[in-house]
């Protein structure tokens, strides 16, 4: 059976190793270079971080861009293997040839699906390794590897987006019988789990936590941690993001006064003024943010939801194809 | 011994009824012809047979086993699909270490020697080799798993005369060669292709079963009887009329027998395989039955 996988697959391999080559080669080039500015950098600030702030960013345009090749690769793998996997077999009839032979389909799938999912992650793992190296210098920079879209496109959850991309065209392609259905299942259903997920789940992995201090003064969660919201808060309780729009309005009207630049201002109107104004009045600052510690428990939690859809489509394709007429 | 042998079979696609309580018996060692128009089940009851298709209704029994997907019974069957399933980029070489891979039981060399006496490339992608050829490859795939029993679907459709005449001598060796007795179910909607090689017959029509048995025991059990035009309830009360045609001056009717015609007025005539089956199919619309037995009220 590995055989015959093989053989069905080797022009593809050849394919895809010299992409991944040549995506390596460029990520590498690139990557030194911007790490050999990024140490250019440190060394002449030493340690002054006004002086990192002045500095010109490290990547720009396009570049920038970059580190999403980790959240195409896992799309295209899904829709170029997974979506023909059983669909191409069935529309071109050549199950009839396979699955007349001595073989259960169980175990023809366990070995085609297997290799085929061991080779995707692979692809995906090795574009992840590649980004994630690139995008050190940046996430330094910016301490920024626990926000969207840069969690997502390092460490280790693009290998789960590659195993469900996979499972999921598969799973559609066995369900359809026909690869082009499967294809686009697979780039919506895609699409649509990977906003659900990072948009609305992934900060309820764990129980955000809540820093409380002086609105006169300044926090920065330590660490790379990602900053879910950031404000204001009343005596009463009432919150209010960052930004003197939404805040304005729910001032007390002695603490409005003195706010530069607005009607009615008072002489001597300053926004520290205000602050402390409202300090006065009770008002704290709060941070509401995963530490950076939680990086790694929330690349592994992130991972093995992924994984798991993955498992329960692939399972759901074995029951399928045993049961169903070929 | 019975090779297949199906009881009230039945197999429905949504509402679509694709073979309806189809009953039949092909003893081991013979060549059965199944025949009967386009989608009267042909398809339908090979894939049931070689389990690729799950039945709704009835049993069957191939090799004393049911129908399944698994390695035991999957080695005893061949199956040919209409479609001639081949992977087009791979070479007929290729599909033969696939087979040593796939089988327990696996003779490359009968494959080889058969397609090298073919003059058919091993080397060269099966998609670029004429229908004939690829026909002829799929065979010796299937022949190289050494099957007791084999199942051909419509094998001629793509073939031409010449083509068709070697995929026959092809399979008549392999009959000849085969150490345990091979039962081969061909299936046709032309019964002409079939007639040389085939000394059982099923005959589908409407998803059911209008005719099974050995061909030489149909051919003399039925008669043409013709005579002059009158009331025919006397014939029809001992024999079974398949089919009636009445003229002016005299009806013809195609009749199973069951004891001699007494009658002196009619003259019975021997019955061709293709009449035999042309009064079957003809005698489907009208009344459909699920056995011979059962079948033959005319139409």
């Amino acid at each position: 059976m590995t055989w015959l996988v093989w053989r069905q697959y080797r022009a593809q391999a050849a394919i895809a190793a010299a992409l991944l080559t040549v995506a390596a080669a460029v990520i590498l080039a690139d990557g030194f270079q911007i790490a050999s500015h990024w140490h250019s950098i440190l060394v002449r600030c030493s340690g002054n971080s006004t002086c990192l702030q002045q500095q010109s960013a490290l990547v720009n345009g396009v570049v920038s861009d970059l580190p999403y090749i980790s959240l195409i690769v896992p799309a295209v793998l899904g829709m170029l293997w997974g979506a023909p996997l059983v669909a191409h077999e069935l529309e071109a009839r050549t199950s009839d040839f396979a699955w007349t032979q001595s073989v259960t389909r169980t175990h023809w799938l366990t070995v085609k699906a297997g290799w085929l999912l061991l080779a995707a992650a692979a692809c995906g793992g090795t574009i992840t390794a590649l980004t994630t190296w690139w995008s050190g210098p940046d996430n330094a920079r910016f301490a920024s590897a626990f926000e969207p879209g840069h969690f997502d496109t390092q460490g280790i959850v693009p290998v789960g987006y590659t195993v469900f991309a996979m499972a999921l065209g598969i799973a559609a392609g066995t369900v359809a019988r026909r690869t082009l259905p499967a294809i686009a299942v697979v780039l919506g259903g895609f699409i649509v789990l990977r906003l659900v997920i990072s948009d609305f789940l992934r900060q309820h992995y764990m129980a955000a936590v809540t820093t409380y201090y002086n609105v006169t003064g300044a926090f920065t969660p330590p660490g790379q941690a990602w900053v879910l919201a950031q404000g204001a808060v009343s005596q009463t309780g009432r919150v209010v993001p960052t930004g003197w729009g939404d805040l304005y309005p729910a001032l007390p009207a002695s603490c409005r006064q003195l706010l530069p630049g607005t009607p009615g201002a008072k002489a001597g109107a300053s926004l520290n003024a205000v602050l402390s104004c409202m300090q006065a009045h009770g008002w704290r600052g709060f941070a509401t943010y995963q530490p950076a510690g939680r990086y790694w428990p929330f690349q592994g939690i992130e991972t093995g939801i992924y994984a798991l859809l993955a498992a329960a489509l692939i399972a759901a394709t074995f029951v399928i194809i045993r049961r169903r007429d070929a | 011994m019975i090779a297949i042998e199906t009881h009230e079979l039945s197999k429905r696609y949504r509402r679509v009824s694709a073979l309806t309580e189809c009953s039949v018996t092909v003893p081991e060692g013979r060549v059965c012809a199944l025949v009967g128009p386009n989608g009267a089940g042909k398809t339908t009851l090979l894939r049931l047979l070689a389990g690729l298709a799950r039945p709704t209704g009835g049993t069957a029994s191939v090799l004393g086993g049911a129908p399944r997907p698994d390695p035991a019974f999957l080695a005893g069957i061949g199956f040919l699909a209409q479609e001639i399933p081949l992977y087009r980029r791979f070479t007929a070489g290729d599909h033969i270490r696939i087979g040593a891979h796939l089988n327990l039981r696996w003779d490359a060399g009968l494959a080889r020697t058969r397609l090298e006496e073919l003059r058919i490339p091993l080397d060269q992608r099966v998609g670029t080799l004429s229908g004939g050829q690829r026909a002829q490859v799929a065979l010796a795939l299937t022949l190289a798993k050494r099957p007791r029993v084999l199942l051909l679907d419509e094998p001629f459709a793509a073939l031409d005369p010449l083509a068709r005449r070697n995929f026959l001598a092809t399979l008549a060796s392999a009959m000849a060669e085969a150490a345990v007795d091979l039962t081969v179910v061909l299936s046709s909607h032309l019964v002409t292709d079939l007639e040389r090689v085939c000394d059982h017959i099923i005959l589908l029509a409407g998803s059911r079963v209008q005719l099974c048995g050995d061909i030489d025991t149909l051919l003399a059990e039925h008669k043409v009887l013709v005579g002059p035009r009158k009331d025919t309830a006397p014939i029809e009360r001992t024999h079974k009329v398949v089919q009636k045609v009445a003229t002016a001056r005299q009806s013809t009717l195609f009749v199973h027998l069951n004891g001699p015609v007494i009658d002196p007025a009619y003259q019975a005539e021997d019955v061709t395989l293709e009449e035999l089956v042309l009064a079957y199919m003809g005698a489907d619309e009208a009344s459909a039955g699920k056995h011979l037995t059962t079948v033959g009220e005319g139409s």
